[in-house]
């Protein structure tokens, strides 16, 4: 089976006024469909950038991305956006909530923009398997980080993307909301056969993946 | 869903919605207050001309068709003379003086019977007609605005003058002194810069216009249907640069406010529109969310742009009843798609830088 993320010789550059700065010296990777993988690692590693150009957040500088048959070569920022909006979800440390917009809005706002409408169906399954559904009506700031983020996940994978992106989702949250996300992600990708792509600092979230990825100074150094 | 957003974002910051609305109201209705005094001032006048009763208005060669405007005077005898044409009922000699003492105003200098004969006389709401030459007629508004009573003295051209009656508005001027006072006052006896001509059926007009024409060649003469046409703001030099600018003055506030009310927005919110980004907003996505949000302020600003040109209208009115505000349909729809636009170009630099951002710079933004 064609894998789903397909990444050689990946380089990414960035360039602070005249300096280089290296964030990706040369990353191969692939993952297939339905994979739950951890991705550790140093701080300033390389991890998130890692995770922007598979999200085509950021274009790469040099090498080859290809994700569930896109080639990035090929893609303008126009492609890459319309991309991320059908086929990618992303999770973030700070949870990333619109803070003026009710937890039910912050969801259904990505249906909106993937332009598909609202899917109630699909709308109740996610939000009650995320222990959300009597949330709805409040804002971010009236939940607490744990429920935040359970709220951003379902605004992440509303969609069904193809890939879940996630930078390190339990680095703002104790252990024990860290330890209910991870069991919605390993749910997830149990379930629905999500393909996830997890950052992490903590060793025991790396371990409910089935596949640890260890980075350093912006290269893979253990698969 | 955007609308969901726009109208959280809008009432999230209240301070800066109040502020964008009102730069757009004060934008409205200062349009609206400009073109409707312009147009109210210019109408005003033209109807108390066409007040006089007069179907023809004969002035001096070049004259203006502004009234009171850089006119030679012409010799009464004149008039006399077209009094005796055919079908002439009535000539009335008068000279029209701009008094700009206090607001620019223009003074009658009338002779009573021939003026009685084009007008039909004037109605006396108190007081009488001129008793000596130091005598002025003042009309109900300008009473009521400057609270003149009969008996009452006031100075005209420098000079003394006794109020002898106040009398209904819409014959012409709101003051009216006699005409050999105005002719002593102003060095020109026997002279008037304008006459007013009472046909004796109306339908005559173009016809005795004519006729005077081919014996007054190279005069100012109007049938009054003409004059009334040639009245508006658009034909009085100046007016329509005053209001231009004006207008100008006021998208320019608009403009200014609403850009920076945006501009301000994005900064605050780009972590907001990282966020958007990643979700897999366009550019397209992005630009609407701003500039539909500047036309939701625009919006409440142009209604409250509406309501608070009528309060001001009002309070004008009561202030300065001599100053004639007219609001039509036509400027407040102007005045709305000129306050809109102004606001979506002002609005459109801001709504492209969010939509260039980094999503991954605005992420990481603090
Ligand atoms: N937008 C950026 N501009 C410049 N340098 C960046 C940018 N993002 C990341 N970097 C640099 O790239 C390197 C990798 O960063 P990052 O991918 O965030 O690492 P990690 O997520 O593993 O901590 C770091 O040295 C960081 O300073
Ligand atoms: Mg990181």
């Amino acid at each position: 089976m064609e894998p789903i993320i397909s990444v050689k010789s990946l380089v990414k550059t960035y360039r602070l006024g005249k300096v280089d700065v290296p964030a990706l010296r040369g990353v191969d990777l692939v993952v297939q469909e339905g994979e739950f993988v951890a991705v550790v690692g140093p701080s300033g590693c390389g991890k998130s950038t890692l995770l922007h150009i598979l999200g085509g957040l950021t274009g790469p500088s040099e090498g080859q991305v290809c994700i569930d048959g896109n080639d990035f070569r090929l893609m303008t920022d126009a492609d890459r956006t319309r991309f991320r909006r059908h086929k990618i979800g992303f999770v973030f440390q700070r949870f990333n909530l619109l803070p003026t917009l009710s937890a039910r809005d912050n969801i259904a706002i990505a249906q909106h923009i993937q332009g598909n409408g609202f899917n109630p169906h699909r709308f109740e399954a996610i939000t009650r398997m995320l222990g959300i559904d009597k949330k709805l009506n409040h804002r971010p700031f009236a939940l607490s980080g744990g429920e935040q983020q359970r709220v951003a996940i379902a605004r992440a994978v509303i969609c069904e993307p193809k890939i879940l992106l996630a930078d390190e989702p339990t680095g703002n949250l104790d252990t024990e909301n860290s330890q209910v996300v991870l069991d919605m992600l390993r749910e997830l990708n149990r379930t629905f056969r999500q393909t996830i792509l997890m950052i992490t600092h903590n060793p025991e979230a790396a371990g409910i993946a089935n596949r640890i990825i260890r980075m350093r100074d912006g290269r893979i150094i253990s698969d | 869903m955007v609308n969901k957003l726009i109208v959280s974002n809008v009432l999230h910051r209240p301070i800066r919605t109040a502020v964008s609305v009102l730069a757009v109201a004060i934008e409205v209705a200062m349009v609206i207050l400009v073109v409707g005094l312009c147009h109210g001032l210019v109408n005003d006048s033209a109807r108390r001309v066409e007040g006089v009763g007069a179907d023809i208005l004969v002035r001096p060669p070049g004259a203006s068709f502004m009234l009171g405007l850089g006119e030679a005077p012409m010799p009464t005898k004149i008039g006399e003379r077209l009094a005796e044409l055919p079908r002439v009922l009535a000539v009335a000699p008068a000279i029209i003086h701009v008094n700009n003492a206090e607001s620019v105003d223009l003074i009658y200098g009338i002779d009573m019977s021939s003026y009685n004969a084009v007008s039909g006389g004037f109605v006396y709401l108190s007081g009488g007609p001129f008793q000596s030459p130091y005598d002025v007629l003042v009309d109900d508004i300008y009473a009521n605005a400057h609270h003149t009573k009969v008996g009452a003295t006031m100075n005209l051209l420098n000079h003394d003058f006794k109020v002898a009656g106040i009398v209904e508005h819409g014959k012409g001027a709101r003051r009216f002194i006699p005409l050999t006072t105005m002719q002593d006052l102003t060095a020109s006896q026997d002279k008037a810069t304008t006459f007013f001509v009472k046909c004796t059926d109306p339908a005559y007009a173009e016809q005795v216009t004519d006729a005077f024409k081919t014996l007054l060649p190279g005069y100012t003469i109007y049938p009054i249907k003409e004059y009334m046409a040639l009245m508006t703001s658009n034909n009085i030099p100046g007016l329509n640069y005053f209001i231009t600018v004006m207008i100008a003055l006021a998208v320019g506030i608009g403009f200014l406010v609403i850009f920076l009310s945006m501009y301000t927005t994005i900064t605050e919110r780009t972590r907001e529109i990282g966020i958007l980004k990643s979700l897999g907003a366009s550019k397209a996505y992005i630009i609407l969310v701003i500039l539909r949000e500047a036309t939701l302020l625009t919006a409440v600003g142009i209604i409250a742009g509406f309501i608070g040109a009528l309060i001001l209208r009002k309070v004008m009115g009561g202030v300065f009843p001599t100053l004639p505000v007219e609001i039509t349909w036509d400027w407040r729809l102007y005045a709305a798609c000129l306050a809109l636009l102004g606001s979506i170009l002002g609005s459109f630099y801001p709504a492209l830088r969010a939509a260039q951002l980094d999503p991954v710079d605005a992420l990481a933004y603090e």
